[in-house]
């Protein structure tokens, strides 16, 4: 057995630190060539693996090494938060919610990644653009500050076997707004009259919890008009009688049904898989979600996923298209990032046609892909499957909108306070009138945005 | 030049090596270089781990315009009372329980030890699966609860999570459920700890029962009882679990508590500082608190 001196101990110790101090150049040099990535893990195990194939194949491709973290959206949401407090930040990250872009550029905690998007914008669609195209508080101006890479419409999900079971036909569904969502009360009235017990015509998120409920309102003012309620400019226009209308009016078509039992009352406090959870087990007959999950999440039990309609928003009341809110998600390279440039080639790399084609394709089409004329030219997106069809028709041929977070980040405090879920509650459960509470909300709204002031549009 | 002066020249010289030993903690030579060696690591992670998050937590609270923001909420307003409700019914109701029980488990017997063994179950398994398992069962529609209700009695049982009451109900439910077993033993142990010859001795003065209890038990344990609400506070303004996986702070922001608010502001709102300020706002209760308990634990003796 060796003996441990004093002597021998510290000269060891100091052997070591001379070793490490003569390998760090080679440790620097191999750090050139690699960056760190933090993606959200899919909903599906396939899209984590297209990742990783799009991860192996650019590594192939440039020789460079991309060391990736693959971590749930909540979680990963609360390492980038800390990860830009501290500054201690990887060098791409994907962004999983729709408010960390818009209030991370506003504060100028992003690299512009202008360059990267700019020559492949003739491609994209505008909605893509206009959601990665954030104000910065410091340079007083907009640019890109992510790389646009996964679109989200937010389609209706129905069961064909419940409509049915009711004595109806998806086919009897109206396409107009209002005609369109009253059809399933009466789906409910004859589901329970044949003795089904806790079923219920809707899963709208009327919760403070999650992103949901705040792009199920969005959805619902624009279909009633109230689409100027955050101009392109970032202003907000809660002294426009159109849009105030709308707010009343999405507010009162949201709540009614819950005060009317036809949503089930616990919805005030879902989360945001609560929804995907209870339509999957068949105790709501539609759901309004965004992305295909809902479908995905069956794609391996075939007489399900095939059992599910999948339908884009219907016509407005007056007959003219309703745009969907769309999500936009992708990459953003944080400043204080050691590999700008890895991580500046990766993301180049990861949105060329074919690659981001390859890649959302590989995760089962959850996420549209943001390149109308590539999907349009590729049978997967529009005719392989009727739920991607209708999601890819919804997302890249008809009109989109992104959410107001990308006009304005105020909108971000707005939707994480909920200010809107906030004006439902009070009148499902407080007894206010839908007008009395919008006055409250646009109130909030107007002070939030007090203190995003944007100069220059 | 005295004798006397002579030893009194002499006198600083030996001051100065008393107090070179002291500092050495009486070690000499290498003893004091090894002991050095492995105290460095220890006092590294110190630092690394409590003193610099305490540090880096405090000085990202320190804005008094967060204090101006976090007051001006009105969602921090009721999650302070929410506070005060559930340390107050959840610290009370678990410890006057757990006195309770932990003189049941008193009995002698197989069969309660065998159901102490089952009583600790909630407290032995992991909290997180606990509680989301219970967020599922307390759901209106189509939790085990309500349909136990249902089946079994024809009754539609209310939506647990709906209401603000109801739903902090459950989470102070859920807390007590989850940590009554642990203060139950932590009693029990202190009932056991109490010699029989006291007892025996109240026998012989006519105190049984009840009274046995209020003249030797509880004057006995008064003091780690007074020890233990006060730690059992002090945990409690920290928990988190509880809340955030039984009702989510929900509905409508309702139910938070300082410790879940916090991580709402601090990562919901994206804005840590503020969710930092929020926790920090528990000080001024939680400083005392442990001042008190400081005090308490070197109080040792008990007039019976």
């Amino acid at each position: 057995m060796a003996i441990h001196t004093r002597r021998t101990v510290l000269r060891r110790s100091l052997g070591l630190a001379a070793a490490g101090a003569l390998a760090r150049p080679h440790v620097a040099n191999a750090a050139a060539t690699t960056a760190e990535v933090w993606w959200t893990q899919g909903f599906a195990q396939e899209e984590d693996v297209a990742f990783k194939k799009l991860v192996a194949d650019y590594e192939k491709a440039s020789g460079n090494k991309i060391e990736d973290s693959i971590i749930p959206f909540a979680p990963l949401r609360q390492k980038e938060v800390s990860a830009i407090t501290s500054g201690v930040v990887p060098d791409v990250m994907e962004y999983g919610d729709f408010s960390f872009l818009p209030l991370n550029a506003w504060a100028d905690k992003l690299v512009d990644v202008s360059d990267i998007v700019e020559p492949q914008k003739s491609q994209y669609i505008d909605t893509a653009l206009r959601a990665t195209h954030c104000y910065n508080n410091i340079t007083k101006k907009r640019d890109f500050y992510a790389v646009p890479m996964k679109a989200a419409g937010i389609p209706f999900h129905i069961w064909n076997s419940l409509v049915e079971k009711a004595g109806f036909k998806v086919s009897d569904i109206p396409n107009t707004w209002d005609a369109f969502l009253d059809f399933f009360m009466p789906v409910q009235d004859k589901l329970r009259a044949q003795g089904t017990r806790n079923v219920y015509a809707y899963g709208y998120q009327l919760t403070a919890n999650g992103v949901d409920p705040a792009i199920t309102f969005q959805g619902f003012l624009m279909a009633y008009g109230g689409k100027n309620l955050v101009t392109p400019d970032g202003k907000l226009h809660t002294d426009d009688p159109q849009v105030k209308d709308a707010a009343v009016k999405a507010i009162a078509k949201l709540t009614t049904p819950f005060k009317k039992g036809y949503v089930p009352p616990g919805v005030v406090n879902w989360n945001d898989a609560d929804d995907n959870n209870a339509f999957h087990a068949k105790l709501i007959v539609m759901d309004f979600d965004g992305s295909l999950s809902t479908e995905v999440a069956l794609y391996k039990k075939k007489e399900e996923y095939n059992d599910i309609v999948t339908r884009g928003m219907p016509l407005g009341n007056d007959g003219k298209e309703v745009p969907s809110p769309m999500p936009i998600f992708g990459a953003l390279i944080p400043k204080g990032a050691q590999n700008v440039t890895v991580a500046k080639e990766f993301l180049k790399y990861a949105i060329e046609p074919n690659v981001l084609n390859e890649y959302l394709k590989g995760g089962l089409g959850r996420w549209a892909l943001p390149l109308p004329e590539v999907a349009k030219n590729d049978p997967f997106w529009f005719k392989q499957d009727p739920h991607r069809t209708a999601y890819s028709e919804e997302t890249l041929v008809h009109p989109t909108e992104p959410l107001y977070e990308a006009y304005n980040p105020a909108m971000a405090d707005v939707s994480a306070e909920h200010v809107f879920s906030i004006a439902m509650l009070d009148v499902m459960n407080n007894g206010m009138t839908p007008e009395q509470a919008i006055d409250k909300a646009f109130k909030r709204a107007e002070t939030i945005f007090a203190k995003y002031p944007i100069q220059q549009a | 030049m005295t004798t006397l002066s002579a030893i009194e020249l002499g006198r600083p010289a030996v001051r100065r090596q008393s107090l070179w030993r002291y500092w050495r903690g009486g070690l000499r030579g290498s003893e004091f270089t090894w002991a050095l060696a492995f105290l460095v690591p220890y006092i590294g992670v110190f630092l690394a781990f409590v003193v610099y998050p305490v540090c880096y937590g405090l000085w990202m609270g320190s804005e008094p315009k967060l204090y101006t923001d976090v007051f001006s909420d009105p969602i921090y307003q009721q999650t302070v009372v929410n506070t005060l409700v559930f340390v107050a019914f959840g610290v009370n109701l678990k410890l006057f329980l757990a006195l309770m029980l932990s003189g049941f488990f008193m009995r002698p017997g197989w069969w309660t030890k065998g159901l102490l063994l089952l009583f600790v179950l909630p407290w032995a398994v992991p909290a997180l699966p606990s509680f989301i398992s219970i967020h599922w069962m307390l759901n209106g529609e189509w939790g085990f609860l309500n349909n136990a209700l249902y089946i079994l009695f024809g009754v539609e049982g209310p939506s647990w999570l709906n209401s603000r009451w109801l739903a902090l109900g459950s989470a102070v439910y859920s807390h007590v459920w989850k940590w009554l077993p642990f203060w139950t033993v932590i009693l029990l142990a202190g009932r056991m700890s109490i010699p029989q010859d006291i007892y025996d001795a109240a026998k012989v003065d006519g105190a049984t029962g009840l009274r046995r209890f209020a003249h030797v038990t509880f004057p006995l344990l008064a003091n780690l009882y007074l020890v233990l609400t006060l730690l059992a506070t002090i945990f409690l303004l920290g928990d988190f679990n509880s809340v955030y996986f039984v009702t989510g702070g929900g509905p409508a922001n309702s139910t938070h508590l300082l410790a879940t608010l916090g991580v709402r502001d601090a990562f919901d709102l994206a804005n840590p500082r503020l969710g930092v300020a929020v926790v920090m706002s528990a000080l001024p209760l939680l400083i005392p608190l442990v001042i008190i308990l400081m005090r308490r634990l070197k109080q040792s003796e008990v007039q019976l």
